[in-house]
């Protein structure tokens, strides 16, 4: 059977007569087809050392900053003639070599905070640092033009910040067979089936129920859709790339789904950072080579965009513990097949200029990031999502 | 009083009510209930954990031991699980049910975020011993409270360096609200609380030679303001007092606001600030029993969860399971999203949490069964369903006292469960549901009635 006719036999055969338009989920793919543009977000959890990570070894300052914690230029895999990866990069380095990454150098926003907390908020929710908003960026961009909790999907047992709307949430899955059994219990079954245009239409009760068809019908449709594919890519054995493997299932078994969010953390290393960072930095570069071979091999890398951020880097100068401390701009990666700038987007941070911390004056505001992803991939009005008007910028 | 118009209040007031408790109540009028309710909540019982380590603590040997230092401030973070569980407990406990019920309500508008125990602690019964008082002193004490100096930086607001940071918060999320003041007004307000510090103890210090004491200008008034004279300019605005009445409406009554009854607050309320007197005022209200305020609020997840437990106590077996239910379920008393605090209403439901919550009951009560048998008929798919809910792995591990809810509900029979257990009327459908579903036990009907979309109202 094709999928196609799947999909709509499936769609007449659930209860979705009595569901609102909103929510049903099947029209989107009979209408459209295949070949929307998506997002995936890979959020480092802790704050990566951004400076051991693209670093720039013909600088002394940062040589003399960091006795210990420095790497070596020979130790490095060289871009150009002045940055070179961490080698545990090689796969990145690889991409990169081809063309699919762009580094944004030095992003961060005015007036920094060093809390893990505060500024993962922030770059969640896209505030200013003196703002704070209870509805995260892809919420609002599901607010704007969502149809259905499935349009956004965590892969996690439950949703960031980032993920939810004031009106429409995004769903979080790590195991689309687990949330579909869940929403079959029966029970639910019959009280979906018991819902009347009176619930429907009251405020506050209504909203529960709606969310619950909508659940309902969401989490069906991730199910029997992505239950039609399965990867065929070898992954490395490790929690991150497994995100990427259900995240790759989903999108090449043809989820209509925009926006796929994915977090690696531990990177808070304020002591003993070598090892750590190595390690963690692997777990990324392999996770993510495999993924986009995934996407490669099943035509949907090009209509895919990988977004990687921190929510800071970390201090230029090393602390007494072999480690770093919180610090404030950061390198992003942009990965994609057609990106209009490949390589290094811009320069890399200046170690001479910096606040009375000691940390890096950032150089590109995040959110101009978000306002290009949201108004030059995913098509839609940025400043309705941002609520300010940012500069778009030339990666895509 | 009627027995829904009790239970109603007591949703607001408390976490519900028990049927021999409403039963006890129905003879009363409104006045002795309201009375009840506020002489009840009278003292204060602070809200203090176990920590030896600090029993015998000389804070000032310790000032200048680095490693011990260090040592103190590891243990004081990894005790703020136990106050969390503690607070849980209270409100699952209450002496004073009002005051714990205002004291999580300010604890989601003076929002803070401390990751020590014992600045955490104290903090929290600041809140606890004003949540009835007066909001101007309130205010005065929050913005001297450690916790608060820690969380929107005044230990680094100082003369010549201003921070601006709780100058700000201080007029657009605890009083005033967003476009009643001006930039300008937020700086030279930051000036006046230059010097806010605190010493290891937790105790409030102001530090003379941080402070800016040179002459201000606030909402067009020049002086040489403190932060206390700024706090008082504050109140004179008739908008802090529309500002709290909006919020303490949307939190106890309606979150879509009636102008008419705000502005009848307001008159309540300003320009004393007391807050008791506010909150009779609106217990006391004939519009505050009206039906389109009785079972329209969404419970928050710590509603919830005490809600659920007042009528069938529960007890985690391990307390980390405890936190992971509040996670899970998006709210985690202590570590608020942000200084805007959780946002109440539709907010808490997503497709995840709105699955969770109505599966709660069974999980934690009935090894997640809910029954569907139908009347007469014999399920086959119900008993596989059954097999295998107690063959997996439960997510949360809990000890269940249904002997106090046999106790309790003793007295009211299968089909007037609902009455107890639902704030909204139910739907002809809904009904039609249950009673095609039959009603095998009390036990049983009291885990459906609690899964249903219903029961996540109050």
């Amino acid at each position: 059977m094709k999928r196609r006719e799947f999909i709509k036999q499936t769609s007449i055969a659930s209860s979705l007569a009595l569901v609102p338009s909103f929510v049903n989920a099947f029209d989107d793919i009979l209408l459209n087809g295949l070949g929307h543009k998506r997002l995936v977000i890979i959020q480092l959890d802790g704050g990566n050392d951004g400076l051991n990570t693209i670093v720039p070894y013909r600088n002394d300052i940062y040589y003399k900053n960091r006795p210990t914690l420095s790497i070596k230029s020979s130790e490095l895999i060289k871009a150009t003639d002045d940055i070179g990866f961490h080698s545990s990069l090689k796969p990145l380095k690889r991409l990169f070599d081809k063309g699919f990454v762009s580094i944004i150098n030095n992003v961060g926003y005015p007036n920094p905070n060093r809390s893990h907390f505060r500024s993962m908020d922030i770059w969640q929710t896209a505030s200013h640092s003196n703002q704070s908003l209870t509805s995260g960026w892809i919420g609002r961009y599901l607010d704007a033009y969502g149809k259905a909790p499935y349009d956004a999907i965590e892969v996690d047992e439950s949703l960031s910040l980032a993920m939810k709307g004031e009106t429409l949430s995004a769903i979080a899955t790590n195991n689309a067979q687990r949330l579909f059994r869940t929403s079959q219990e029966p029970y639910f079954k019959s009280i979906i089936n018991h819902s009347s245009d009176a619930h429907l239409s009251e405020h506050n009760l209504g909203y529960l129920y709606k969310t619950l068809i909508a659940t309902e019908s969401s989490a069906k449709y991730i199910y029997e859709i992505s239950k039609t594919f399965s990867s065929k890519q070898t992954y490395p054995n490790t929690q991150f790339a497994k995100q990427l493997k259900t995240t790759a299932e989903f999108i090449n078994s043809g989820l209509q789904t925009k926006v796929y969010y994915t977090s690696l953390g531990g990177f808070d290393t304020h002591a003993n950072q070598t090892n750590a960072q190595s390690r963690l930095l692997s777990q990324y570069a392999e996770g993510v080579e495999a993924f986009v071979n995934d996407l490669k091999q099943n035509g949907t890398f090009k209509d895919t965009l990988i977004l990687t951020f921190s929510e800071f880097g970390r201090r230029v100068k090393q602390n007494a513990a072999n480690g770093t401390d919180h610090g404030t701009a950061n390198n992003v990666f942009v990965i994609g097949e057609n990106l209009k700038r490949q390589g290094f987007y811009n320069n890399i941070a200046s170690l001479e200029d910096l606040d009375k911390n000691g940390d890096l004056k950032f150089e590109v505001d995040f959110r101009t990031v978000y306002a290009t992803l949201l108004n030059k991939w995913l098509n839609v009005d940025d400043e309705k999502i941002l609520n300010h008007t940012f500069q778009k910028l030339n990666f895509v | 009083m009627t027995q829904r118009d009790i239970q109603h209040l007591y949703w607001r007031a408390g976490f519900g009510i028990l049927p021999k408790q409403s039963q006890q109540l129905k003879s009363k009028s409104r006045t002795e209930i309201v009375n009840e309710l506020f002489s009840k909540s009278a003292r204060v019982t602070p809200l203090e954990i176990d920590i030896p380590e600090l029993k015998h603590i000389d804070f000032k040997s310790i000032q200048k031991d680095k490693e011990a230092l260090k040592k103190l401030g590891k243990i004081l973070q990894d005790k703020l699980s136990d106050f969390n569980e503690a607070w849980i407990e209270r409100l699952n406990n209450p002496k004073e049910l009002l005051r714990e019920r205002m004291t999580l309500f300010w604890a989601n508008h003076f929002v803070c975020r401390e990751n020590n125990t014992f600045f955490a602690q104290q903090y929290n019964n600041t809140l606890r011993e004003h949540a009835l008082g007066n909001f101007r002193s309130f205010t005065k004490a929050i913005s001297k409270e450690v916790a608060m100096i820690r969380y929107l930086n005044l230990q680094q607001n100082r003369k010549k360096s201003p921070n601006e940071n709780f100058a700000r918060e201080l007029m657009e999320l605890f009083t005033l609200g967003k476009g009643n003041y001006t930039e300008q007004d937020i700086k030279e307000s930051a000036r006046a609380f230059t010097g806010y510090s605190h010493d290891i103890s937790g105790a409030f210090k102001f530090a003379k030679w941080a402070h800016d004491y040179d002459e201000k200008t606030f909402f067009n008034k020049k002086g040489n303001f403190t932060g206390d004279d700024i706090i008082d300019l504050i109140v004179q605005e008739k908008q802090c007092a529309r500002f709290v009445c909006k919020k303490v409406y949307s939190y106890f009554v309606n979150t879509s606001i009636n102008e008419n009854h705000i502005e009848s607050m307001v008159g309540v309320f300003y320009p004393k600030y007391d807050i008791e007197d506010l909150m009779r005022f609106v217990f006391m209200s004939d519009w505050f029993y009206e039906e389109e305020n009785i079972g329209t609020k969404i419970k928050s997840p710590i509603d919830l969860i005490v809600g659920l437990n007042q009528n069938v106590p529960i007890q985690f077996k391990e307390q980390k399971h405890l936190l992971t239910l509040q996670k899970l379920l998006g709210q985690v008393l202590l570590l608020p999203p942000n200084v805007a605090g959780w946002k109440d209403g539709t907010q808490w439901i997503d497709s995840n949490t709105i699955l969770l919550r109505l599966r709660l009951a069974s999980i934690l009560l009935n090894s997640a069964h809910i029954s569907t048998k139908q009347k007469g008929q014999f399920n086959d798919r119900l008993d596989k369903f059954i097999k295998r809910a107690k063959e997996k792995q439960l997510p949360f591990n809990v000890n269940h006292d249904w002997k106090h809810f046999e106790q309790q509900f003793k007295n009211v029979s299968i089909d007037d469960l609902k009455n107890h257990l639902i704030m909204v009327n139910l739907s002809t459908e809904t009904q039609q549901l249950l009673d095609d579903f039959g009603k095998s036990s009390k036990q049983e009907h009291c885990i459906q009635l609690m899964s249903l979309p219903e029961y996540q109202m109050c």
